[in-house]
Order: structure tokens, then sequence, then C-alpha cells
């Protein structure tokens, strides 16, 4: 169980979180066995956080992240460097570290330590020129020729196209011959953007998980850790405590559930499948045709989440597990791959709900000053401009000229 | 202002020339040349701020002639009519004086979108004109044809390569010189006029052509860049001939409202407004159209013509198969004329007979002067500083349509911005005097008006830092604070600035703007502290539809937004705080609808100006700047140099990460010092967090 804890890496600058699923793709040395690196302060808001490497690659890390030359720094000594991307050598953030060689460390190894900017980045909501370093500009233009980047792309578009028919009927309408209805089409379009926006920003904060990792607590009956707000509960139980008899067992494992999580995460009759797991270890203490009556039982009464049964001895069920785990850990942040494409910052959702609330001011004054109504749209589209790059007036009149004939 | 008893033209022609006759000086501080909206406004702006000025006409009896509609104002347009008002131009107060028909277009859109606009009486707006011109101190009027600029040393202390100090008449050949000289010479830079195949040189028809001297100046000698564009004007139809029983009667507001700030009424009566016609186009007019292309030079040539001023024939190719709307407007109380605006068209005069027929009322019209289009160069003008002088030219400046605008208010509106260039001027000449007074003064910063405070700053915003490439044409939608920009306030906008810093408004009208923004201000203080719970509200007017059912408290500010309460229902329930300010009731009701909606902007606008503010230096070599741009985006800001960040933000073709490369460059240039600095007092703090704080919203 510590390892799927140690799935997870902060590293904020760009992307500022990574999720690695395994050790695939971990940079350097670092995919060497003996080595370890983790987040070894709290998760969540904070202002530093701090991630530990131990093992032989430590100083490899220390050389190739934090720039110190071949000799190794002065040990135990706090060092502000740049930290830098391994390979790219991007600038990922600002940071103390210290140099613990062995066996003067916590854990007998060479050790590094990063102290960097902890939780999200520090974001203001104003304009993307003041607030955004250079590197969360480059993030930010890299998911925007995603899938993400197509959507927000195709709203601008059809908000322009908004924006556009709004004023051609305020600066061209007593002139010329502007189309019946342009305005009820546009309040058709800005419905339908709403309705988009809204399902969109109702995503449960999936994208963002996706971009920040996915909290686990493991809660057992002993040493059982249990954080606030947590995103997946995994409940472990030993099968060497059930009672033989499957009914019995099944009951005893309810009663279990009850007394290890805390009250405002027992559901009435079902656990939401996607967060909370029962794995039972010790799988091999069970003779096969308990374990499958076991298993029968659990599966037909309701009230249980998915179970899992494992042996951390024999291996057996492990890999069934872990896909158990994949499949809820995907359901919480959404398959980036596939589907209707989720917020991954922050900052775009604060963008999108301004947008979404500039959106409603077109509606209340719609009838009563369409100047004030297409300021709203305006607003609307300078919000998602924040993501999307700005609109200019200019752009708006080549549409107004382009979707209608005026001439004066 | 509508009092005043005008001159009879005869009388006033000779005066002109008397004065004309006078102009053994030669010296001024500033030489306006040409006599059409630009020119005659920057004049009079000239002469207001104090400067001795000499306006320079090859026909006086064309100044302050309406080349093309016989009409002021409108959507967005009207907004410049006010401001220059605002500004004690001439233009709002003579169209109050030749309005025959007056409307506010869009008024049911919203106050902010307003269009002030009117048609005119031609005869009596050129006579307002030239007597206010004839009126103004400081002003002398020359009919002339300027052969060339004068150039000599360029002032070491100031940057520039070149410099003009005066002009050269044609024939004459007598010098004259200035501080300043103001080229409004509209389409007359190399102008030719187009009719059918024919083509001729001229920038308007019956006027003969300027001197081609003038343009070789501009290009070879000045090397100003220079485009060409192309516009036109519809043929004058004969009112007799028009069947106008046939059209739909558009008759104008019962009540006209002025231009003028200082007008509160217009010299046309309600009941003497003449109304407009308005009629379309058939299938016969788009065929006598396509028939006639083979006859049609003008509309082959590629300069480019306006997308929202087109001459019939683009409309027709452009959208093929409608109908589009014509508009039969009277060109004057007397007039025995009919202006048909939408029907500009360059082909040989019979067809454009042909084709006029084959609309209804039309269907027997005959032409009194046939349609005809106008190609002219304009200087670019990215060449331009905000004063709208000419960058490289130490004391050449240009306004109006030389610089690629289009319409009478955008002209007025130019010659009103290069104000600033008589800022140096005036302690000259005004009452200061001296030389050392003059250098104090050279010190002080130019006055521009920021789009964030008007429309006028605007135009000059896009024209100076994004250029055009068509006529340019003010919209509303050009301007990103529409809201705060209202028509309403142009007076508080900038009739106090003006008169405050710029020195081109009387004190006449300073006082009367300072009176309105006092009472404004005591009136709104009234409204705040009428105070009541809801309940109140609805027992003290039963007629509003109040939906707090919550017992909020609510002052009249508050009140007076809501959809159906006016200042006059609040004015009958509290009169002793509130009926002293009925003169105001609309201006009231208005402020109280958008003060929220200006409070955001407010905030918006101090962002920008910090922007503006931020100046890109003019010797950055953008074509090597060691950062990641595209080659493109590099050459964009090497033609343009803009002068600020927030004018390079608005350049067409610039990239978000373009404009955050450009930043950071900039601010890392000069920042980088300090900021080694500042991280090192931090090391020594030890203070992690608050960097992280620092270097994340950097």
């Amino acid at each position: 169980m510590y390892s799927v804890y140690h799935l997870l890496i902060y590293s904020r600058g760009t992307p500022p979180c990574r999720f690695l699923s395994t050790c695939e793709g971990v940079p350097f040395g670092l995919a060497d066995a003996e080595s370890i690196f983790a987040l070894s302060s709290g998760h969540g808001r904070c202002g530093v956080a701090v991630v530990r490497a131990s093992g032989p690659a430590s100083a490899t890390a220390l050389r190739c992240m934090a720039g110190v030359s071949r000799s190794p720094p002065p040990p135990r000594t706090a060092l502000l460097r740049s930290i830098r991307d391994p390979i790219s050598k991007e600038v990922l953030d600002r940071g103390l570290v210290f140099w613990f060689p062995g066996p003067h460390s916590f854990t007998g190894e060479d050790s590094v330590e990063f102290h960097i900017h902890g939780g999200p980045a520090v974001e203001g909501l104003g304009d993307l020129i003041h607030a955004e370093t250079e590197a969360q500009r480059r993030q930010a233009l890299r998911q925007m020729s995603g899938e993400l980047g197509h959507l927000y792309q195709d709203w601008t578009h059809r908000l322009k196209r908004c924006l556009a028919h709004v004023e051609a009927f305020i600066d061209f309408s007593e002139d010329e011959l502007i189309e019946d209805g342009v305005l009820n089409q546009v309040d058709r379009w800005v419905c339908d953007l709403q309705a988009e926006m809204e399902r969109h920003l109702k995503d449960e904060r999936r994208g963002e998980r996706l971009r920040s990792g996915v909290q686990v607590v493991i809660a057992g009956a002993t040493n059982a850790g249990k954080m606030e707000q947590a995103d997946l509960t995994l409940v472990v139980a030993d099968c060497a405590d059930l009672p033989s008899d499957a009914q019995q067992a099944a009951a005893f494992l309810q009663e279990h559930l009850r007394s290890v999580l805390p009250p405002q995460e027992q559901p009435e009759t079902v656990f939401p499948a996607d967060r909370c797991l029962l794995v039972l270890n010790k799988m091999d203490l069970l003779p096969e045709d308990q374990r499958l009556e076991l298993d029968g039982e659990l599966r037909r009464v309701s009230g249980f989440p998915p179970v899992c049964l494992i042996s951390c001895h024999t291996k057996e069920g492990l890999h069934d597990f872990l896909t158990v785990l994949h499949s809820s850990v995907k359901t919480l942040c959404g398959d980036p791959l596939s589907g209707a494409p989720t917020l991954t910052q922050a900052r775009h959702r604060a963008h999108l709900q301004q947008c979404f609330a500039a959106m409603a001011q077109y509606q209340r004054y719609r009838d009563l000053d369409l100047a004030l109504a297409a300021e709203g749209v305006r607003l609307a589209l300078t919000s998602l401009g924040r993501i999307t790059g700005r609109v200019g007036a200019e752009e708006i009149l080549d549409i107004i000229f382009k979707d209608f004939c005026i001439g004066k | 202002m509508l009092t005043k008893k005008l001159p009879p033209l005869q009388r006033f022609l000779s005066l002109v020339s008397r004065r004309a006759s006078h102009a053994a000086r030669q010296q001024y501080d500033v030489i306006v040349v040409g006599g059409g909206h630009a020119g005659t406004e920057a004049a009079a702006a000239a002469a207001r701020v104090g400067a001795e000025t000499l306006l320079v006409s090859q026909k006086i009896q064309t100044i302050g002639a309406l080349s093309c509609n016989p009409s002021l104002g409108g959507v967005g347009k009207g907004q410049l009519v006010r401001e220059v008002d605002a500004l004690d131009g001439l233009c709002g107060r003579a169209g109050d004086w030749a309005g025959i028909h007056f409307s506010i277009l869009n008024r049911r859109k919203g106050p902010a979108v307003w269009g002030p606009r009117a048609q005119l009486d031609r005869q009596r707006y050129r006579t307002f004109i030239q007597s206010e011109l004839l009126s103004t101190p400081r002003l002398t009027v020359l009919e002339g044809s300027v052969e060339e600029l004068l150039l000599s040393e360029t002032n070491p202390e100031e940057p520039g390569t070149h410099r003009v100090t005066g002009i050269r008449l044609a024939n004459e050949g007598t010098p004259i010189s200035a501080s300043s000289v103001i080229l409004t010479t509209g389409t007359f830079l190399s102008g030719s006029l187009f009719v059918g195949q024919s083509e001729s040189p001229g920038g308007r028809i019956g006027d003969a052509p300027s001197s081609a001297g003038l343009s070789h100046t501009l290009r070879e000698r000045l090397g100003l860049r220079v485009g060409r564009l192309r516009t036109g004007t519809p043929p004058r139809i004969l009112k007799d001939s028009v069947d106008l029983s046939l059209a739909h009667l558009h008759p104008p507001d019962s009540l006209p409202t002025p231009f003028s700030f200082l007008n509160t009424h217009t010299r046309c009566k309600p009941e003497e407004q003449l109304p407009c016609y308005l009629t379309y186009t058939t299938p016969g007019v788009e065929r006598v159209v396509k028939e006639s292309l083979h006859l049609n030079c003008h509309i082959q040539q590629d300069a480019k013509g306006p997308r929202y001023c087109p001459s019939i024939e683009s409309r027709v190719v452009r959208f093929p198969g409608r109908q589009h709307q014509v508009w039969l407007e009277p060109e004057g109380l007397t007039s025995d004329l009919l202006y048909p605006q939408g029907l500009s068209m360059t082909m040989p005069p019979d067809i454009q007979l042909r084709l006029i027929r084959e609309i209804p009322p039309l269907h027997k019209a005959e032409i009194h002067t046939p349609g005809y289009g106008v190609q002219y160069d304009f200087v670019c003008p990215t060449q331009l500083s905000p004063a709208l002088q000419v960058k490289s030219t130490q004391g050449l400046f240009l306004a109006g349509q030389i610089n690629g605008t289009t319409g009478y208010e955008e002209a007025a509106a130019q010659a009103l911005e290069n104000l600033s260039c008589y800022e140096s001027l005036w302690p000259i000449t005004g009452p200061v005097g001296g030389v050392n007074a003059a250098r104090s003064a050279l010190s002080m910063p130019t006055v521009a008006l920021s789009r964030t405070e008007s429309y006028i700053g605007v135009l000059i915003d896009d024209l100076v830092s994004r250029g055009v490439t068509e006529p340019y044409r003010m919209f509303t939608s050009r301007a990103e604070y529409r809201t705060s920009l209202r028509p309403d306030n142009a007076d508080l906008r900038l009739t106090l600035k003006g008169f405050e810093e710029v020195g081109c408004v009387s004190p006449l009208r300073y006082q009367e703007a300072v009176r309105v923004r006092d009472s404004l201000q005591e009136a709104q203080a009234a409204l705040q502290t009428l105070s009541l719970s809801s309940p109140k509200w609805r027992k003290a007017l039963p007629d509003m539809g109040m939906s707090e059912t919550k017992s909020t408290v609510l002052t009249g500010m508050d009140v007076l937004h809501y959809n159906d309460v006016t200042f006059e229902m609040l004015s009958s329930a509290f009169p002793e705080s509130l009926s002293r300010h009925m003169e105001f009731a609309q201006r009231l009701k208005i402020e109280a609808v958008y003060k929220p909606h200006c409070d955001l902007q407010k905030k918006e606008i101090e962002r920008i100006q910090k922007e503006e503010n931020m100046s890109l230096p003019q010797d950055i070599d953008y074509l090597t700047l060691p950062v990641s741009m595209s080659q493109e985006v590099r050459e964009i800001l090497d033609r343009v140099r803009p002068s600020t960040l927030g004018a390079a933000t608005r350049l067409e073709g610039m990239t978000p990460a373009a404009i955050v490369h450009l930043l950071n460059y900039v601010r890392t240039a000069a920042e980088r010092e300090r900021r080694t600095q500042r991280h090192l007092k931090e090391e020594r703090a030890g203070d992690v967090c608050k960097r992280g704080v620092l270097t994340s919203v950097k």
C-alpha cells in the first residue's frame, strides 16, 4: 500500500503536478529500484512542499535538477536554486535544496530535499500577462493545443459570432437591412453556450484532480490514516479475522466498514463505487471454497463497495486489485483521452465561471438596454479570452462584414 | 449661439478676401492646409488655443462644404460629434444650426449607444462654418494652392530627421513660415476622379486638383509611406422627378435633440423639419450593375474601398440576390435635390440613369450630377505620433482623410486631437510669453486623449498603432469602454480637461460644464442620502415593481437603477430634496443605471492605463530580439514600433505569447539588477513562502 502513496510525485512548474502511474517515464537514474522519491510534506495547499529523494541516485538528482556542479555541495546547508526539468532544463521552480550524504541522513542513504512551492500555483485572476509566469503560460498554451483547447476555441468562436451579431444590430440596424430575428438567434446561441459551459463546469473537478493528483486514504482498524476530503478510501481487512460462514463474514465486514469509516462517508444504502474500495488481505489463509462463497455473498449483499481479495504474501489477486484501483482513479479524474474534455486548471474554472456569469448579464439586459446586454457578451468573451487569447474589435467587425451586407 | 446674426455670404466673402490681401504677414504659429471638416476644426482650435493661425484653402467658397452626404452624426459618429463639441469644436453647433431632420438613432437600445444624427441643409452648414471662422480671433483665411512644404535643418533637441517650417504657394511663390503645418488635404493627395471609363485628376468634382508638388514632397523628400484608397458618392437626383409616394416616409424625432451641450434647442423648429424616405433596390438594379461592370474602371481597380460604405456595385457583387436599402435624403430646406444614400456608383452617367430608374420611386428620376469615384493617397498613419505629428518630421501634422479615415466626424475629431501640437506653442503666443516660458513649456508632456476616455482617443489610437487597410470609420463596437464613453457625458469627460489641460475650451463653456458637474454631483449625493427600507420605498413609489421581499435598505441611486423608476417619480415623491435637480432627470437616470458597470470598467481602465504607461524603448531591435517570437510578429513590431505595451497588444497579428515575451524582455532588461537584489534580501530572510508568491504572480 505504501507504493500507491508513492505514485504521487509533486513537482510544481511544468506541469505543476505530475501523476505517474508507473515508474516508466521517471527521469534520470531515479528509476533505479533502490532509489525512491516522494512528497514528504502534507498534501493540499501549503506554503512549502518538501520532496525527498533517497538512495544512490540522489546525487544525480541534485546535479541534474538543482544545477549543482560536480563536487557535492556542503552537506545539510540550504541552497537557493532554480529547480529544472532534468531533460528539458526548463525551470520548474525556485526553492531551497538540501544535500544529506549518507550515512548521516534520515534514511541512512544519500538523500536530497527539495523545498518547493506547495499546493496549487498562487495566481491572481488578473490578466494573463500580469498573473502568469512564463512556465505557466507555456503550460497553458500546450494544453490549448489539445482537446480542451479545441473546445475553448469553439466556444470563443461562437461567442465572437454572438457578439458580432449584437454589435451589428447596435451599429447598423438603424441604417441598414439587418435581418429580422438576429437577436433571437443570439438568444439561442447564448443559451446553448450557457448550457454547455454549465455541464463542463459541473465535472466535479475531475480535470483538476488529474492535474493535482488523487488523494488516497487507506483506512483500517489499526494505523488507519484518514484525511478530510479524501477522494478515494481503501478499507483493508484481514481475512484471518473473518468468521468462516460467509453470511457472518459479510455482517462482520459491514460492521467493520461502519466502525472504520467516519459517519459522513457511510451512505444510507450503497457505497459509491468510485469512492471506496474494500480490500481483503491475506486471502491465502482462506480455503478456496470459503473464498468463493465469501466473494459470492459480498457481491449478493447490497451495501458493499467493490471488494478485492488479495494476498500480499502470494501476490494473488494483486493484479485484479490494481485494475479495479486503476478504473476508480480513472473515473475520479476523467480519462483525458476520451469523452468531454474536463477542466484542468483552477484558473480556467475561474475564467469560465466569469464567462458564464457574464452571459447571464446579456439575458438580464436583453430587453432593457442592449448596450449593457452587449457588455455582458463582451465580458464573457474577455473572460474566455483570458484562456484562448484576446479578441479585438477588428475581429468582430470582420465577422459583421462577413455575415451582413452593410453599407451606408 | 443660435441667436447670433450671420453675415450674408457676400459680405463674408469680401471680408475674407480682404483678409487674404492682408496676408502680407509671412509668419504664423500654425498653418492649416485644407478647408474641409478637419481643416476648419483644426484652424479654429489652433486659434482658440492662442496660436496665430492661417487657413489655406483652394477655394474659399467651398470651406465648410459637405462634399458627400448631407448629414452629421449617427451611431458612433454621433459620439464623436458630441466629443468634438465638448472640446468647443464647431461641428456640433453647426449641426444644430443647419439641421433639418433630427433623430436619435438606437433610441431603444440603451443610452450608451444612442446615435444623435441630423440631415443638414448644405448651404446653412457652410455659412455657419465660414461665419465662425471669420469671427475667430487670430485666424486668417487665404485662398491659394500649396505648391510645396518648406524644409529646413532639424532641431537637434527633438526627435526627427526632417523639419517643416512653412509652405510655398503656387504661382506667387511666396514662402509663408510657421512653427507647425497641418495638412488636411482629404482626398486631394494624388486624387483621381472616376466616372465610367474616364479618369481625371482631382479630389472633388468641380475643384482643381491639388498640386503634385505636395505629394511629391511627402513621398520623395520626407520618405513617407503612402497607400491608396477609394471612395465614392452617389448621383444627386432632382426632387421633382421622384415619386415619393412609392417610398416609405421616415419622419424625424418630434422633438429635435441638439448636438451641442451649449444648445437647448435647434434652429429648425420641430414642425419645420423635413422627412427622409426609404426604398429598396430591385433585381433590375443588380442586372444593370452586372451588365456594366466592364464599363466601370473604378470598381475594377484594386485600391481598397470601405466595406461598410460600399458602392452599389460592390454590394451587388458581394451580396447578390438581395434587396438593399436606399435612403432618399433632403439636401436642404430650399434645395431641389435629393441624396440617394446607398447608391454610390461610378458607372457611365447614362447607365447610372438606367440603374436608378429600376427603383420604383425613381422610375422617372432625373440626375442632376452623376455619381463618381475618387481614388487618393493617404499617409499610413502608423508613421504618426498620438498627437498626429509625423514622427520623422518636426512641425508636420496630418488630420482627416489623409490619414486613411472616412467621414466628417472622424475628420473633425482628428483636427481636435492634434491640438497637442499647439500645446508647445501657446505659451509663446499666449499671455505668458517670452523665451523662458516657452522653454519650460516645451518640456511639458503633450496632452493626448486616451481610448479609455473618449472615442477620439479610440480613433487616434487605432490609427497610429494599428494603421488602416480600408477607410476607417467609427463604430461603437470599436470602443472597449462604450458603457463609460456615452454621448450624454462627453462634457464631463472632455470639457473640463479641454479647458484645464489643453486650453481649447472657452471660459463660457467651461463654466457651464462645471455647473453641470456640480449639479450632477449634488443630485447624486441627495439620492444617496435618501435611504429607505424596501417596504417604505414601495409605499413612496406605488408604481414601482420592486421584487425585494426582505426589508433591505436602498438608497435613491439604487432605486433609480430599477427599470420602471424614473427620476421624475422620485422627484415628485421627495420634492424637497430632488425637485431642483429636474433639469438633469435624464442624465441622472442614465448615471444610476450605468454606474455599477462603469465602476467595474474603471478598474479595467486603471489596468489598461498601467499598460499604456509601460513604454517600449524606441530603439529596440525587434528583428534580433533574443526571445522566442515568430518572424511575422517581429516584422509587425518592427514596422509599427508601438510606443507602449498597450499599443502593442492591439496590433493586428500580435499573439498573446508574443506580448508576454515582450513584457518579460522589457521587464527583465530593466529589472534584472533589482530582482537580484531582491532575491539576495529574501535569501537572507529565508522567507521562501513569501518569495513564492512574488515569483508566481510576477
